[in-house]
């Protein structure tokens, strides 16, 4: 009883030893959760030393392969050819050149596979990068971290370096796991036409969740075959999509992004903090990226691919958002933001 | 970054335009609800605009300046050689001190560049680098106000020749004509769209025209930032989208970052754009003298003259501080040039001559359009009170060499 009481006494007096021990579970327990994609790797064991230069220490190799890649020092995610096929494959992310639907120069077409995750948070997916370029390896890397996504990608080994300093990036961040950010909700029918009108809304920056139902905190909230959107409307997801965000109005959108036609945000935070994953489909370097966040009070800190944690520049915060700028980035770029006390 | 009108205000500036600062009304007659009253006949639509600048005019505003309605035109068939691909710097400079001195009425020339500039300006020589090789800012002028400045007392590293692009600076290559110390600067490597760190995130004008993301255009930070002063040297060209390229569009278009954003399959908002860009502080303020090189023209094709299939020889100058009635009378030697090859008006909106994008088929033939243009842009920019539209109150001196 004594020491209990002694124990008791303890906890009261060092709330702050208590803050931080519940701080250092929850970051375990966040550890736990972040999901990072793993390569799968058909070469033969010999190509290890090209995997430990690389920085890559997890691997999904077919069954029979298992024990001498985890002999070499690797954890392992066994997976047969097979059951790879069986994932939802994915598009190579990149610029796509479509003619008469979108603009070279004004709104580029993307192949991006946001909506597939957010349609799908439990999917199992993989990407079939084999023949992919060095930067689609990196930005499909970082595009399964930014949904969070069980995603395994076949790779060109002439990438593997690319992916290598992609991954170590990618797990270098500091570990944040907030709830999903959107000004729109979205009941999923689960039919292909929904499915690209999400795509759409992803493409826009449009930020979106799906929902059961209406609710109350949420701008506006979609469901096809409705009177308000009805089936005929969303034949054009392009247009569904202008439709939507005029009905949302730029002024009430929390996220929007200048000096850049061709890079999608996801957005997540709470009380505590926000992120912003920024995924660049261009294939080259954007210089001055702006970011228009709807929230107040935040002080941001950049993580970019390729350059590391950079100061952002120009930041202003008025009428209730914070704009500041990110000099450089190349395929992907994190801005976390903090709430200020007050 | 100071926010500006919303549609919630408008109508309240309605009722007291006739009140309000003059920065205030410019940024106002931006707005959707009062510029539909000024629109015209024929013209797209005019988008709503944010204009965003936290920059105060100037007491007299560079534009359209201390001669509103005034054009020196000089004139001087000696300017080219007969062929017209050589340019005579000795007459050029003679037709920049006539046309300097009839301007200000001074006698002397050095007087005449005292009224605009001192030591201590920091200025900028918006030249045009797009009409490459043939219809550009010719290096013979830009050395010759480079020249005077320095006259003047401005020291060669306060002065900065600037445009978006450097890939059309560096095909043009002003730096062997220039003193050491000028410094030439550009926004974006080329136009990719994706170089923003020359512009000012504080300074833009936002207007969401064909339902694009970025609905920004801010301005090059270099003039928001740096300059005190700017002289600008626009061609005589003609525009697919405008109709012709002079003053306003030289800039306008040409000092912010994302305004191809405004022509997209055959329809353009350049219309309202240009004049709405122009009137954004400091540009407006800061830009006192415009001097129009047009020693060499294009006729169809522009704003581009790769070849010399569609170049003309106007062989002739025209100094004011008034970039519309410039403009105005930049609309008349385009139309009557074209008028004298057969080819259709730059006033011609019929969807027969329209052949959206299709730059092939423009560059071939005179008759077709790859976007319905405007040249109403200039008249709108009148009503900004940039300048002089009516060609009945415009006053031109006309001298020839």
């Amino acid at each position: 009883m004594k020491l209990l009481f002694v124990l008791s006494c303890l906890l009261v007096l060092n709330q702050p030893l208590l803050e931080n021990f519940h701080r250092a579970e929850t970051r375990q327990n966040a550890e736990e959760r972040q999901i990072v994609p793993v390569v799968y790797w058909s070469q033969g064991i010999e190509t290890a030393s090209a995997l430990k230069q690389a920085g890559i220490e997890q691997i999904a190799v077919a069954p029979d392969k298992t024990d001498e890649w985890r002999n070499a020092g690797f954890k392992v995610n066994p997976i047969s050819p097979e059951a790879l096929e069986k994932r939802e494959k994915l598009l190579v992310p990149r610029l796509a050149g479509r003619a008469n639907v979108a603009s070279a120069t004004r709104r580029p077409w993307i192949d991006s596979n946001g909506w597939r995750f957010i349609r799908n948070p439990s999917g199992k997916f993989y990407y079939d990068l084999s023949q992919a370029p060095r930067v689609a390896t990196a930005l499909a890397a970082a595009e399964a971290f930014t949904y969070s996504a069980d995603a395994i990608l076949k790779i060109d080994p002439v990438n593997l370096e690319d992916l290598g300093k992609m991954l170590a990036f990618i797990r270098n961040l500091p570990v944040k796991n907030y709830p999903v950010v959107a000004d729109l909700g979205l009941i999923d029918d689960g039919s292909p036409v929904t499915g690209e009108v999400m795509n759409l809304l992803v493409r826009r920056n449009l930020l979106f969740k799906i929902v059961p139902s209406p609710s109350p905190q949420l701008a506006v909230t979609i469901k096809i075959g409705t009177r308000e959107f009805p089936q005929s409307d969303a034949a054009d997801p392009s247009a569904f999509a202008q439709k939507v965000r005029q009905q949302l109005g730029d002024e009430k959108r929390t996220l929007r992004l200048y000096g850049s036609e061709v890079v999608i945000g996801r957005l997540t935070g709470d009380g505590a903090g926000i992120r912003l994953h920024l995924l660049n489909y261009s294939g080259s370097g954007i210089e001055g990226l702006r970011v228009r966040l709807r929230k107040s009070g935040h002080q941001g800190t950049a993580y970019v691919f390729g350059l590391g944690k950079v100061e952002l520049r120009d930041s202003l915060a008025e009428d209730g958002a914070v704009e500041s700028t990110i000099s450089q980035m190349g395929a992907y770029a994190v801005l976390d933001f903090s709430i200020a006390r007050r | 970054m100071k926010k500006t009108q919303g549609p919630e205000n408008s109508a309240l500036h309605m009722e007291t335009a006739s009140i309000m600062r003059r920065r205030s009304f410019v940024q106002l007659l931006a707005a959707a609800p009062l510029a539909s009253a000024i629109r015209v006949e024929g013209a797209t639509e005019t988008p709503r605009y944010h204009i965003n600048s936290h920059y105060q005019p100037a007491a007299v505003p560079g534009m359209p300046g201390p001669y509103p309605g005034q054009v020196v035109s000089v004139k001087a068939v000696k300017c080219l050689s007969e062929d017209g691909e050589k340019i005579n710097a000795e007459v050029v400079r003679e037709m920049m001190d006539r046309g300097m001195r009839t301007l200000t009425g001074d006698s002397k020339t050095i007087d005449s560049w005292r009224r605009f500039f001192g030591p201590s300006d920091v200025v900028g020589i918006k030249v045009n680098a797009g009409g490459r090789p043939w219809v550009v800012s010719s290096p013979q002028i830009v050395v010759e106000v480079v020249r005077n400045l320095m006259e003047v007392g401005v020291k060669s590293s306060q002065i900065y020749i600037y445009e978006r692009f450097q890939n059309q600076l560096d095909e043009v290559n002003y730096t062997p004509y220039l003193p050491e110390g000028v410094q030439i600067v550009a926004a974006e490597g080329r136009n990719r769209g994706r170089d923003n760190g020359g512009y000012d995130p504080g300074v833009y004008v936002e207007a969401d025209f064909f339902g694009e993301d970025d609905t920004r255009s801010n301005m090059i930070r270099l003039v928001s930032d740096r300059l005190t002063k700017i002289i600008n040297i626009p061609n005589m060209k003609d525009h697919g989208a405008t109709g012709v390229t002079g003053c306003l569009k030289n800039i306008a278009y040409g000092s912010f970052s994302n305004v191809a954003r405004t022509h997209f399959k055959g329809v353009s908002h350049t219309h309202s754009f240009v004049g709405t860009l122009a009137s954004v502080e400091p540009l407006r303020s800061r830009t006192v003298l415009q001097i129009m090189d047009g020693l060499r023209g294009v006729w169809h094709g522009g704003p581009f003259a790769p070849t010399l299939r569609y170049v003309f020889y106007p062989r002739q100058m025209m100094f004011g501080t008034d970039p519309v009635a410039i403009d105005r009378l930049l609309l008349d030697i385009i139309e009557n040039e074209r008028k004298a090859h057969g080819a259709i008006s730059i006033w011609d909106r019929s969807p027969r001559y329209l052949k959206a994008d299709d730059t092939r088929a423009r560059d071939e033939d005179p008759n077709v359009n790859i976007i319905i243009r405007e040249p109403g842009h200039v008249e709108y920019a009148s009503k900004l009170g940039l300048g002089v539209h009516d060609l009945g109150k415009i006053r031109v001196k006309e001298i020839e060499l």
